[in-house]
């Protein structure tokens, strides 16, 4: 107790450095401010869906492919559904799938990169095949593979999506792990006889978290164009009136030379959350990473 | 360098045992009776007879996977439970259109994310280079079936200028033993034909490479911009080398090296993005396949596909690795 | 001045442009080169040596550095203002250059067949077959053993020194009439630097090249240049003939290098004393003399005025600024006298003593 305190001040001075730096490298990026303006977009039409959609998500409110109008912002689709409210809470689904997905992904792949990263030996040989097994299939396959397997539906969605992204997370904290073992206050740690378990919790995994976080930001605009992609494919939430808007396109791609604005508004609506999260995914990375920014 | 091949196949085998374990769990963690899980309504008495035999349901587990194995080395990737068709003879007929098109998507990016790297590269900090950033965060931000349907209805609807369904026009009529349209219509010596393949090949190709292109172009981008900095960059400029023998002999050679296996890693990415883009683009190739077999629940061919799609990414892969160790002479003489 | 000279540079300003403002990287430098002559400069790292030397062959990091003033004329012919095209011709054949880190300065896929042909047949109209010929003579020459089978290698697979050969070779392929050596051996073992610096004195020598040898280590210059330019944020701030140099030197700077350096000539007694401070930030334009924070010679007015290059003698005839006969100058107003050399501190009551 009393010796690892010696050590861990030290660290947690470091890495509050490092955070506060980087929120202010972080305030004066302009595309990551942008993105982050996106996905406060996407949250707030996700988290306030039911409160300022025009109309039920489900319910015909006007006869079918309308155009866009003041009544129905973004039109109606065949079944005369207002598009402009499916559109609010498809972000509410894309929300928590992705999320729960990326979370879910973060936990698997943390815990089996700790295990890798942090004991080594056979037991890390072993992850480490099984993520080059995962690896090598295409993830919408492997996606698809596993909604096939389960059957479909919201949770399915969720862990098929969580499986194909744990094996990158899971490689990427094993790298970092083993970089942080020459580390000198882990050395230090090491020489005045801190436990292994203490070693890998307290010193080197606050460390490693940071590209964690980078990545989980970035295969976040990943998991909402595939949970997107899933849906395309008749994969999505078991109800297919559910407004998720991979299923939604499916519709919309029948009624393309008619109602081509149908698929501009909720690709659009894809397409923006997803650049959201990437431009806030790099500019974390430069700002946490000083020696990448030019 | 033969044994740096020899040591990266072994390497392979554990991986290609994993997938094996996975894809023979796959058809046996179909919840419910495997028999109306797998066969649905295709069922019969007798076809579930046959199944049982055939997947040797009533042997132990790991029998099951031995026989698995040992069918699947012999190249018996089963069948279709709808037609029964054997999956390999269909994806035989299947895989040359996914080639085409995946070839088609590499070309694009290759041929453009290279290039646009390199302009950016060239022009750091500036507006083109700005320019070149902001497409390929779009590039990487768009769904390949959302591109897709706005290819469609831009060039194919609204513009009418290429063609947005299938491979070629349906009355053509030649023929086409090796599949791949690009080089049979060559061979039949109709240059007509060749071109319609040629312009049913473009927006596809774009769809289906956008992705790819992005990724290529900041790689590049990056690789370039590191390698210009380097010494021996300067070495090659204070010898009075031309600046384009500069650009590329020593900093493209040098460049290439992350390039390369980047582009490798994009095969994955480009297979599975085949099945969105064969689905919007009505393809006939091994995607559109696998998603019919989705809708009528003919799990054995998602099975197999996902198989060889694994190992083709595996052997492209170690295919660019050997490549990068040719390009290297420091791995090389390892 | 009367005749002239093979490399002139004059009034040299070079500013990089970056986020935090520009960096007056050299400021004012001037310095004649004659034929077959060294000249070796000397100063702590950052000082601006480098940039200098890279400001000579248009060689400076684009697009942040910029020449913005003085002159470089190589046999009379501005260098500045050249297209690129032409101080490209110029460039490995008539001014070659030699970097400092042997192991990074050759291109690492390359092999040294390509990259030594590559440079001959930059400049002449010659068959691969005689340029090959050449690198073997050339190699030879460096002292690279089997040279025909060298050729075939890669750089990784020859050591430190034995790359720097190569890149010797590679610098006097064309028979450069100026040859800048930006710390050729810094990288290297102390046994192989020597080697190595005995290689290329030989080879000049023999050749004829004048050479701008640069290093941040005075004594590496005791037996190899005819004059010395010590530089210190970004100017010369003195210059003679080695042996006036090492024998009187007069600014504080100057004497403070030498007391830093273990003495060539076997006096062992003193111990060494690096120089106290750093050198002082380039990005702000230096308000009066650039050592003042770190001297100890200083008085009031180092601190508004600059000071200028002035002969040490206080300037009777003219100014010879090449050749064995090379005025002393040195740019300080309290010039260091010979009784506080060793000391390496004022011996007066007040610092300033007249000129
Ligand atoms: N690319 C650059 N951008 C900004 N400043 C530079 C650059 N290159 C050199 N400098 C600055 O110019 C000054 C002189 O550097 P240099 O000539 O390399 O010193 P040295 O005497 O060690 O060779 C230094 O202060 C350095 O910071
Ligand atoms: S005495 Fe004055 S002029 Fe001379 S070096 Fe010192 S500060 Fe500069
Ligand atoms: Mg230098």
């Amino acid at each position: 107790m009393f010796r690892a305190a010696l050590v861990d001040p030290q660290i947690a001075r470091a890495s509050r450095g490092l955070w506060g730096d980087a929120a202010r490298r972080l305030r004066r990026n302009r595309p990551a401010l942008v993105g982050l303006f996106c996905i406060v977009l996407f949250a707030l039409a996700a988290i306030l869906a039911p409160v300022i959609s025009p109309f039920d998500p489900y319910a015909m409110n006007g006869s079918s492919l309308d155009a866009p109008s003041l009544t129905h912002l973004f039109g109606t689709d065949l079944l005369g559904r207002d598009i402009f409210s499916r559109v609010l809470y498809g972000a509410q689904i894309s929300l928590f799938v992705g999320v729960g997905a990326v979370v879910l992904a973060l936990v698997i792949g943390g815990v089996l990169g700790a295990i890798a990263g942090g004991f080594g030996g056979r037991i890390d040989g072993v992850i480490m095949r099984a993520t080059d097994v995962f690896l090598s299939i295409p993830s919408i396959l492997l996606a698809i593979g596993i909604v096939t397997a389960l059957g479909r539906g919201m949770v399915q969605l969720m862990f098929a999506i969580a499986v194909s992204y744990a094996p990158t997370f899971a490689r990427l904290l094993r790298g970092s792990l083993l970089a942080l073992r020459e580390a000198d206050y882990v050395v230090a740690a090491r020489t005045i006889g801190a436990s292994r378990m203490r070693i890998l919790v307290r010193h080197m995994l606050p460390n490693a978290l940071t590209p964690l976080i980078v990545q989980a930001t970035l295969v976040l605009a990943t998991a909402i164009i595939d949970i997107a992609g899933l849906g395309f494919l008749g994969l999505g939430p078991a109800d297919p009136r559910t407004p998720e808007w991979g299923t939604m396109l499916v519709d919309a791609r029948r009624f393309m030379q008619t109602a081509p604005h149908i698929v501009v508004f909720i690709g659009g609506a894809i397409v923006i959350s997803a650049i959201g999260f990437n431009l806030l995914g790099d500019g974390l990375r430069e700002s946490l990473d000083p020696k990448l920014k030019r | 360098m033969g044994r740096y091949i020899v040591r990266r196949l072994l390497a392979a085998i554990p991986v290609l045992i994993g997938l094996s374990i996975l894809l023979f769990a796959y058809i046996r963690i179909l919840p419910g009776d495997p028999c109306v899980a797998i066969l649905g309504q295709h069922r019969t008495p007798e076809a579930c007879a046959a199944l049982r035999e055939n997947l040797g349901l009533d042997l132990p587990l790991w029998q099951q996977y031995i026989s698995y194995l040992l069918k699947t080395i012999s190249g018996d990737l089963g069948a279709s439970v709808v037609n029964s068709q054997p999956f390999v003879a269909e994806f035989l007929t299947r895989f040359p259109g996914t080639i085409e098109l995946t070839i088609g998507a590499l070309i694009f990016s290759i041929g453009v994310g290279i290039p646009l790297g390199r302009l950016a590269a060239r022009k750091v900090g500036g507006w083109l280079d700005g320019l070149i950033t902001g497409v390929s965060l779009f590039g990487v931000s768009i769904p390949v079936f959302v591109l897709g349907l706005a290819l469609v209805v831009i060039f194919g609807v609204i513009l009418g200028w290429l063609p947005t369904q299938g491979r070629i026009d349906a009355r053509a009529r030649f023929d086409a033993t090796s599949g791949i349209l690009l080089v049979d219509t060559l061979f039949a010596g109709r240059l007509d034909l060749f071109v319609d393949v040629v312009r049913h090949l473009i927006l596809p190709s774009i769809a289906l490479g956008s992705i790819p292109l992005a990724i290529i172009t900041r790689i590049t981008r990056a690789s370039v911009i590191e390698v210009a900095n380097e010494d021996y960059v300067r070495t090659a400029r204070s010898k009075g080398l031309k600046e384009k023998t500069v650009d590329n002999r020593h900093v493209m050679r040098n460049a290439w090296l992350p390039v390369t296996t980047v582009v490798g890693l994009q095969v994955g990415g480009l297979l599975g993005g085949a099945v969105l883009t064969e689905t919007v683009f009505v393809w006939n190739g091994v995607g559109r396949w696998v998603v019919d077999a989705i809708e009528n629940h003919d799990y054995p061919i998602v099975q197999s596909t996902i198989l060889v799609f694994a190992v083709i990414f595996l052997i492209v892969n170690l295919i660019v690795d050997v490549g990068y160790a040719l390009l290297n002479p420091k791995i090389r003489y390892q | 001045m009367s005749d002239q000279h093979l490399l002139e540079v004059r009034d040299l300003v070079v500013r990089f442009r970056t986020h935090d403002g520009a960096v007056h990287a050299v400021n004012g430098v001037s310095f004649d080169l004659a034929a077959g002559e060294t000249l070796g400069v000397a100063g702590e790292s950052g000082c601006g040596k480098s940039v200098t030397n890279l400001a000579i062959v248009g060689l400076l990091p684009k697009p942040a550095g910029r020449v913005e003033g003085g002159s470089v004329k190589l046999e009379g012919r501005e260098l500045t203002t050249l297209k690129e095209e032409e101080l490209r011709q110029v460039r490995g054949s008539e001014i070659a250059m030699i970097f400092q880190d042997p192991m990074t300065s050759l291109n690492p896929v390359l092999r040294i067949e390509e990259q030594l042909i590559e440079t001959i047949q930059a400049h002449r109209e010659v068959t691969k077959e005689a340029a090959r010929t050449r690198a073997i003579e050339l190699l030879t020459a460096v002292g690279v053993a089997n040279p025909e089978s060298r050729l075939r290698s890669y750089p990784h697979e020859f050591s430190g020194g034995m790359r720097q050969r190569v890149m010797i070779a590679m610098a006097l392929a064309l028979e450069p009439r100026v040859l800048i050596a930006d710390e050729p051996t810094t990288a290297l073992d102390v046994t192989i630097q020597a080697q190595v610096l005995d290689l290329l004195r030989r080879l000049t020598e023999e050749r004829g090249t004048a050479t701008i040898l640069v290093t941040h280590d005075l004594g590496v210059l005791a037996g190899m240049a005819d004059r010395v330019n010590v530089m210190y944020a970004g100017a010369v701030i003195e210059s003679g003939t080695t042996d006036d140099l090492f024998a009187n030197p007069r600014h504080p700077y100057t004497v403070g290098l030498l007391r830093s350096i273990p003495r060539l000539d076997g006096e062992t007694g003193g111990k060494l004393v690096p120089i106290e401070g750093r050198p002082p930030d380039l990005i702000d334009a230096p308000v009066g003399c650039s050592f003042y924070a770190r001297c100890a010679w200083r008085t009031d007015r180092c601190a508004t005025e600059t000071p200028a290059l002035l002969p040490i003698d206080g300037g009777k005839g003219p100014i010879v600024t090449s050749g064995p006969a090379a005025t002393h100058v040195a740019a300080c107003f309290n010039p260091v006298a010979p009784e506080e050399v060793a000391e390496g501190r004022p011996l007066r009551r007040s610092g300033g003593a007249t000129r």
